[in-house]
């Protein structure tokens, strides 16, 4: 009985090809399944009725309103895909895209390097260990609110913390946050260093299932740093990458938005003005909504493509 | 010869472990100085590092300036998003972890989908539903819509309870209890771990949440303190000093530093996902 229970879980499991992993799931057995329907519906209804209204509701009128006229006041006007003709003639959108795509490599590539990097250089133990880790992971708890201040302070030109260092070195730094070509490297700056904690943390996992013995061993046998990184902790991290790179492509999505409109507002000229940014603009002060959503469709059609990358990319690092 | 050798070299590796890690907390540990400081002191050139003497009124004026509302709000905000958004996660995992019914993979899946929508898709349209059922500046309107965002919480308590043994379950149900009573006597103690990192992560990113408010929390009734911090970096820089500032910035941001500090290993947990111990 319990047996043939247990291969029908199995069977189960088999056909639900998007499950989350979840090591083994134990069988339910069959004497509750039908009798307990309605306490399954009462305990899943609260959430997924909240679910509908704020989440998929939102996305399918995302959707609905990008084929729409409308500026909050009266009914939407149906325009058909005027938005999306509009935004093909927009020359402020392959900007705004251009701004974001950069934004992103700028930051997610560091951010995966140094994470490796200073999570193998932490991957030790020592007594403390754990204290001197937490300075590696406390800037995972800063807002973008608060780093924006502590960064504008570091970045005051002629006066900051930063052209202090540079100055020693005898280089003179620029205005970083009103220079139009130091502007968005700088928002990166402030976005790698909110976003490293978790890569590291990540990273550092995927590390410590490394047995410190393989990589003595092979340091024994002569293997340099190249090829034991090449050798040892590529292989062993490489699935944790995929990881990484999501999680931090998702943490600089939403800081594209927060930091721009908290520091530049787009600006100087549009510097950065990344195309979230440029969302929220046409929505809250041209109140232009279905053009809004319109960008908001094409963003995510942007996102997804990333992800659908990311998802062959993981097929080919097998 | 080697193992001097060796040992030397580890004691570099930790020296350079220790000032790599302070350069990366230096800007929260400046924080804390720099709130001290008088006005002059911090924005001074060169820099100094420790306060020649302590202000402690830094932190009167950046109470006035903050607002003692914006900072219930977030309090009230940060307390009522988590925890009911907790229940609903908790209920809605073990359902899906531990109840057999026909839909259960599809659920699982549709709430899977939403960790991939940036917040900015659903920005427009969200702020929409909330106007038409009149919960702009309301703390409804703040709380309700991010209470859904059940996504993540939904899919890590699954995650949890469907490695525990169904004997449990067996056992507690032979006595009659209600599926209520099992969640309540049986799996929220069990799941503690999994809501150790889940609420740690939870509050973290309510207290740290920006957009959304900003969009539907416009009356000072409702604001919450990273939109009255907010400005400080840019329209109200220069207005209000930036010793200050700093001091404001401390107020909002010690309380998250402090309960990591407390409660590392449940904020380790949440910020990778869990997955990792």
């Amino acid at each position: 009985m319990a047996v043939a229970i247990r291969g029908r879980a199995r069977n189960r499991k088999t056909r639900g090809a998007g499950d989350p992993p979840d090591g083994g799931a134990e069988p339910v057995s069959v004497s509750w399944a039908s009798r307990d329907r309605g306490a399954a519906a009462g305990l899943l209804a609260p959430n997924l009725i909240l679910y509908t209204v704020f989440i998929i509701i939102p996305v399918l009128l995302a959707l609905g309103l990008s084929f729409t006229s409308w500026n909050l006041v009266g009914a939407p006007q149906w325009v058909g895909i005027a938005n999306y003709k509009a935004m093909v003639d927009d020359p402020a959108v392959p900007q705004a895209i251009e701004t974001t795509m950069i934004f992103l490599l700028f930051g997610v590539v560091p951010t995966i390097v140094l994470g490796l990097l200073l999570a193998m250089l932490v991957n030790v133990q020592f007594r403390g260990v754990g204290v001197v880790r937490t300075l590696y992971f406390v800037p995972a708890v800063v807002s973008f609110a608060a780093s924006a201040i502590l960064w504008q302070w570091i970045y005051r030109p002629g006066q900051g913390f930063l052209d202090f260092i540079l100055s020693k070195f005898g280089i003179n730094g620029p205005a970083w946050l009103s220079n139009t070509h130091t502007a968005l490297i700088a928002l990166d700056i402030i976005a790698v260093w909110l976003s490293l904690p978790t890569a590291i943390l990540l990273y550092l996992a995927a590390l410590q299932r490394i047995p410190q013995h393989v990589i003595e061993a092979a340091m024994l046998d002569g293997a340099g740093p190249f090829v034991r990184l090449r050798k040892i902790i590529w292989p062993g991290v490489r699935n944790m990458t995929i990881l990484v790179v999501i999680v931090t492509i998702i943490a600089f999505t939403n800081s594209s938005f927060d930091l721009v409109n908290i520091l530049t507002q787009g600006g100087p000229i549009n510097a950065t003005s990344t195309l979230i940014y440029y969302i929220y603009y046409a929505a809250f002060n041209n109140v232009q909504l279905g053009y809004a959503a319109a960008l908001s469709v094409l963003q995510l059609a942007l996102f997804a493509a990333i992800l659908g990358l990311l998802a062959v990319a993981r097929r080919f690092a097998r | 010869m080697i193992t001097v050798n060796a040992r030397i070299r580890r004691g570099i590796r930790i020296a350079i472990i220790v000032i790599v890690g302070l350069i990366l907390a230096f800007p929260l540990i400046y924080l804390l100085f720099g709130s001290l400081m008088s006005d002059s002191q911090l924005t001074s050139f060169p820099p100094q590092f420790f306060p020649t003497s302590i202000h402690l009124g830094n932190y009167v004026d950046a109470w006035n300036y903050m607002k003692g509302r914006a900072v219930l709000n977030s309090v009230i905000f940060t307390s009522v998003t988590v925890f009911l958004q907790w229940l609903l996660c908790i209920s809605g995992g073990f359902v899906l972890a531990k109840l057999r019914f026909r839909s259960s993979n599809a659920v699982t899946v549709l709430l899977g989908i939403s960790l991939f929508i940036p917040a900015i898709t659903t920005l427009v349209p969200t702020f929409i539903v909330a106007d038409k059922l009149h919960m702009v500046n309301t703390y409804q309107g703040l709380i309700l819509p991010i209470v859904a965002q059940t996504g993540f919480g939904t899919l890590l308590f699954r995650q949890y309870l469907v490695n525990l043994p169904g004997e449990l379950i067996d056992a507690a149900r032979v006595d009659g209890s209600s599926w209520f009573h099992v969640l309540r006597k049986l799996i929220i103690p069990l799941a503690a771990p999994a809501t150790g990192a889940y609420v740690a992560i939870s509050v973290l990113t309510a207290w740290n949440m920006y957009l959304w408010p900003l969009v539907v929390a416009t009356s000072p009734n409702v604001q919450v303190m990273t939109e009255t911090l907010a400005p400080l970096a840019s329209s109200e820089y220069g207005q209000v000093p930036e010793n200050v500032a700093f001091a404001a910035t401390a107020l909002t941001t010690l309380p998250m530093v402090i309960a990591f500090l407390l409660a590392q290993r449940a904020f380790v947990r949440g910020l990778s996902g869990s997955g990792v111990e």
